[in-house]
């Protein structure tokens, strides 16, 4: 893989390889793309792409509000608190983030 | 603002993409409340704030939505439907992928016909996605907040082919695309609020050519700025274009406090979605009982039902235009027509007396206590000759301020009509007793003085002495 | 339920818990295998007699658990909380287990010796200088050592049945989607599963039963519906000569020769695509890697840069900080063969390959009720990169990842001791078929049961 590549991958990403991370990365990711050439082998026509394990029957969910234990039979409780707690920087309610100047 | 007038030499040819918010209790793949306004990240829980291990899980009533639209939009519904994530990072959408359709959304190749001037036009619909809302920032000087209230909000885009030509056809297009998705019940349209949004594609050519080179025009947050967005730019792009010079393809900004579009000039990051099915979340293959529910969520479109409404009874295309405006409007008004009103009454009443009420309370008619039963029975009231159309009016507001039924608000004030000979008699004896010196006049000729003594005589019974038998009576008594 | 009796008083009585807290203390010196632990206040916790009341158990760092964090061994969710539990951990809740802990792991799950974890290292409990497995490495080693009598894992592509193989005991990863993902920090969510680490397949069976179920939070949960669990015909994997180490290769002679003692029909069986099926499974694996680990940017919560000057540089300085180089590669690779002008290349064809590698799987389970193959081609490796490199470690998955591909269950089961180390053996069974996998397991249990480290004891909770 040419570090052109590489570069524009992490960029699609959001990762900014440092010096050194290129050349020790980009290196174990081209070991793994050679790696996967050995598919190109097999003969894959008229098999159908797996995307999920066991799709049997359809899943849907009733549109009621089901937030935080209000339903005993489903595991949605959460502790409101530590959702805050966890931000990083939290004012009045909202998360806080540098703006765009 | 009149169309203007775009160089004549080139096509013009629009396609847009409307994200429209649908109208359920919960959001797209969790149990919270889709609401916004209220105090914010209240409406958040793991799921929708992406926290690590949450899984979504597909809102049924959205997924029926979905399909409700495709079909009244003249799609081919998809028997086996899925979404993919769609990669990007974007501070504002917590997982940094938006769950959305890519290969196999609800509907694709689909059509919706529209009014434009005396024609009735077919526009092509590419296709209908459900997918999920991002949450909303407030830019406050250096820094912004972030509310995830909005985060995961249904959304259903709906695109079409680049068939609109012109902005004003265009208005008129999402106009009856807003009345659409009302009439269905699935989004209340309201594109100030942001509950529809529209981004527009447009290029322009050469007669014959085919598609220019396209530009995206974004933030146009009414029918009217979408537009006239659209002029601006088939005119910036004619010029430019007559110039010699060359268009780019890039994303424009409407700027409405300038009237113009503006170029984005983000910075130049590769965009590349890599959509791949998304493995949280099974297919979802529609039955026969899931499409009966589809069909019978179907419900006369806008158009159909103006072209009804003028045939049944009546109408003038303007008058249509007005009544069916509103579904819960059309159906009010063939319900009181079904209660025995006659239909140009009623338009000349909704038109009028009742908009100037609805207009002066903010309601809607049919949150309002004029119900058609009670809207029907004033006009029976009044064409009995129990009220007088002045009293009528009266009554009208009355309903509105009381929340009472006409006729027991004319029993009530004791409004109904006089229409006894000699009752109305013995009151003209006692004007007459009282305005000697005008009576006087009148009989050496002053016609005029006679509208004094009517009016004292309407005054005397409150307006409802029966104004054919006064002037009758009147007449008789000052020979 | 008579090997977890022993257990039930150790969060009850207070002479117990002590000791019980001493046994932990020296062990974890010595393993590192838990991230956090905390018993409750004695005499607080009550037996309510049902099987699993107050017996604790461990979980590994990338399932959440609301009272601890949910560090997943990385540095960008070092001081995250969990907000809430996940829906497996739940269910053992509510049948009276207690969460003593969170067990050490490769970062997101992502490696096979725990050296990964950004956190803490984790060794082997029969050899320090070796590491305990991954990516559940932490939890294998926690019930080796006898922490916990059993801990939940998860397994993307062998990383509960591997450690367990390493650590001698038994590794269940169960059948996609019979035990619900919901809480499980997802690195290929459609290969992956929580699974249970166990001292005894009766421990292993009970945990997996308790777990399991339909989850209205997972849409990808399915209903349990057992295959018949008798066993006669196990189908055992030809290995080539040499893929194998001297003391593999050995063990898995053991095992065979087990299997017909004990009178199972034994018969030899080859995957045709199974020289596929890592290249494929890595490609699947990182692909789904690179979009869900997408949501770690710095906000909302997690390591995030003290200063940023726009949002994406704080996006982009959070993930650079918080991410470890394997971590960092996964992410890159999957992000490549996703992208435009590849995807049908790499991605599309992996998940062609895994229908492929699924009815190769069907044609065998319709001939034998379960097959044997190795878990790992060596014995428990010593730290770092000198005996087996990264690359080398990726491509080792090839026994355990099979079952990841196809969905079905995948049993690490103890074979044998080679110059003091465990070597396991795996067992794979057609979806829903665990009990299939427990029932082979239990006859070889009754021969060589899972073994016991020095320093193991039993004698405090007697």
């Amino acid at each position: 893989m040419k570090k052109e590549e590489l570069l524009t991958t992490a960029s699609l990403a959001l990762l900014e390889l440092e010096e050194g991370e290129v050349e020790r990365l980009g290196e174990e990711v081209a070991r793994m793309l050679d790696y996967f050439e050995m598919m190109t082998k097999l003969d894959v026509d008229g098999l159908e792409p797996t995307t999920h394990a066991f799709q049997k029957t359809n899943r849907l969910r009733a549109d009621v509000l089901n937030n935080n234990n209000n339903n005993n039979n489903t595991n949605n409780s959460f502790n409101r608190p530590l959702i805050m707690e966890n931000g990083n920087d939290v004012e009045d309610d909202f998360f806080v983030i540098p703006n765009v100047l | 603002m009149g169309d203007v007038l775009v160089n004549d030499k080139y096509e013009t040819f629009v396609g847009l993409e409307i994200h429209i918010h649908l109208l359920t209790e919960s959001k797209m793949f969790c149990g919270c409340k889709a609401n916004y306004g209220d105090e914010p990240n209240t409406n958040v829980c793991p799921v929708c704030l992406g926290y690590p291990g949450v899984l979504p899980t597909v809102n049924e009533r959205a997924m029926e939505m979905g399909y409700v639209v495709a079909r009244a939009l003249n799609c081919r519904l998809s028997r086996k439907t899925y979404f993919e994530r769609k990669n990007y990072f974007y501070p504002d959408m917590p997982k940094n992928y938006q769950i959305s359709q890519f290969q196999e959304p609800v509907g694709v190749e689909g059509y919706m016909d529209f009014e434009f001037g005396d024609e009735i036009k077919r526009i092509r619909i590419h296709d209908v996605h459900l997918e999920e809302d991002a949450g909303k920032m407030i830019h406050a000087g250096d820094m912004s907040l972030q509310d995830f209230n909005r985060a995961g909000y249904p959304l259903l885009e709906i695109v079409t082919e680049p068939d609109l030509k012109s902005g004003e056809e265009t208005e008129a297009f999402l106009r009856a695309f807003r009345r659409t998705v009302r009439y269905l019940g699935v989004c209340d349209g309201n594109m100030d609020e942001g509950s529809m949004k529209c981004d527009a594609n447009i290029s322009i050519n050469l007669p014959g050519a085919g598609l220019g080179t396209k530009v995206e025009l974004k933030n146009m947050n009414s029918p009217r700025f979408v537009r006239r967005g659209l002029q601006y730019e088939a005119q910036r792009q004619a010029s430019v274009l007559d110039e010699g010079g060359k268009l780019i393809q890039e994303t424009r900004l409407w700027n409405e406090n300038r009237d113009i579009t503006e170029s984005m000039r983000t910075k130049e990051m590769a965009n590349d979605y890599r959509y791949f099915p998304e493995p949280d979340m099974p297919p979802f293959c529609p039955d026969d009982a899931f499409m009966a529910a589809v069909e019978e969520a179907q419900v006369e479109l806008p158009l159909t039902r103006k072209h009804k409404l003028m045939r049944k009874y009546s109408l003038s295309s303007e008058q249509a235009e007005f009544i069916h405006d509103e579904k819960g409007n059309a159906d009010y008004f063939e319900r009181v027509l079904a209660l025995g009103a006659e239909a140009q009454s009623v338009y000349t009443w909704l038109s009028s007396d009742v908009q100037k009420e609805l207009n002066l309370l903010n309601m809607t008619l049919t949150r309002s206590p004029l119900s058609a039963e009670r809207f029907a029975e004033l006009l029976r009231l009044m064409e009995e000759g129990q009220i007088s159309g002045k009293i009528a009016k009266q009554v009208l507001i009355d309903v509105f301020e009381e929340n009472e039924d006409p006729s027991r608000i004319v029993e009530k004030k004791g409004l109904s009509q006089i229409s006894d000979p000699a009752a109305i008699a013995r009151i003209i004896d006692k004007v007459l007793g009282e305005n000697e010196q005008v009576v006087q006049a009148v009989r050496e000729g002053e016609q005029k003085q006679k509208g004094f003594l009517v009016g004292q005589i309407m005054k005397e019974t409150g307006g409802r002495a029966a104004p054919a038998l006064v002037q009758k009576i009147l007449s008789e008594k000052l020979s | 339920m008579k090997d977890l009796e022993g257990w039930k008083k150790v969060l009850t009585d207070q002479d117990r818990a002590k000791k019980y807290r001493e046994y932990i203390t020296g062990w974890e010196k010595k393993i590192g295998s838990l991230l956090e632990w905390k018993l409750p206040e004695p005499g607080k916790y009550r037996d309510d007699g049902s099987p699993l009341s107050a017996v604790p158990f461990a979980v590994k760092d990338n399932i959440a658990v609301e009272g601890f964090k949910l560090t997943c061994g990385s540095k960008i969710l070092e001081y995250v909380k969990a907000p809430y539990t996940a829906t497996g951990v739940k269910n053992l809740q509510d049948s009276g287990a207690w969460v003593m802990g969170k067990t050490n792991l490769d970062e997101f799950g992502m490696g096979s010796s725990t050296d990964n974890s950004a956190l803490q290292k984790t060794n082997n409990p029969y050899d320090t200088s070796r590491v305990a497995g991954g990516s559940s490495g932490g939890s294998a080693a926690a019930v080796a050592a006898g922490i916990v009598p059993f801990a939940l894992g998860t397994d993307t592509g062998g990383s509960v049945r591997q450690p367990a193989g390493f650590c001698g005991i038994y590794g269940l990863k169960p059948t996609y989607g019979v035990v619900s993902r919901y809480g499980l920090t997802a690195y290929a969510s459609s290969l992956e599963v929580c699974g249970v680490c166990a001292r005894t397949v009766d421990t292993t069976r009970s945990v997996f039963h308790a777990m399991r179920g339909l989850d209205e939070m997972d849409q990808t949960t399915i209903d349990f519906e057992t295959v018949s669990s008798g066993v006669k015909t196990v189908g055992v994997l030809k290995v080539e000569d040499g893929s194998l180490s001297a003391e593999v290769a050995a063990s898995y002679e053991t095992s065979i020769a087990r299997l017909k003692k004990l009178g199972y029909e034994v018969r030899e069986i080859s995957i045709p695509a199974m020289d596929y099926v890592v290249p494929a499974y890595y490609t699947i694996a990182t692909a789904e890697a690179s979009a869900n680990l997408a949501r770690f940017n710095g906000m909302r919560y997690g390591l995030s840069p003290i200063f940023a000057e726009s949002p994406e540089d704080l996006m982009r300085y959070s993930r650079n900080m918080g991410f470890g180089e394997e971590v960092k590669t996964r992410i890159l690779l999957g992000t490549f063969v996703l992208r435009s002008g590849f995807q049908d290349q790499y991605y599309v064809r992996a998940q062609k390959i895994r229908t492929l590698i699924r009815q190769e799987l069907d044609e065998i389970f319709a001939e034998c009720d379960v097959i044997m193959l190795p878990l790992f081609p060596t014995a428990p490796f010593h730290h770092g990169q000198s005996e087996l490199t990264s690359f080398q470690q990726k491509q080792a998955d090839v026994y355990t990842c099979l079952a990841n591909m196809t969905g079905s269950p995948g049993l690490a089961v103890p074979s044998s001791l080679e110059k003091g180390l465990p070597v396991g053996v795996q067992f794979m069974a057609p979806p829903c078929g665990e009990e299939r996998l427990f029932s082979v397991a239990e006859e070889l249990e009754k021969v060589f049961p899972a073994p016991r480290p020095a320093g193991y004891s039993e004698e405090w909770r007697s």
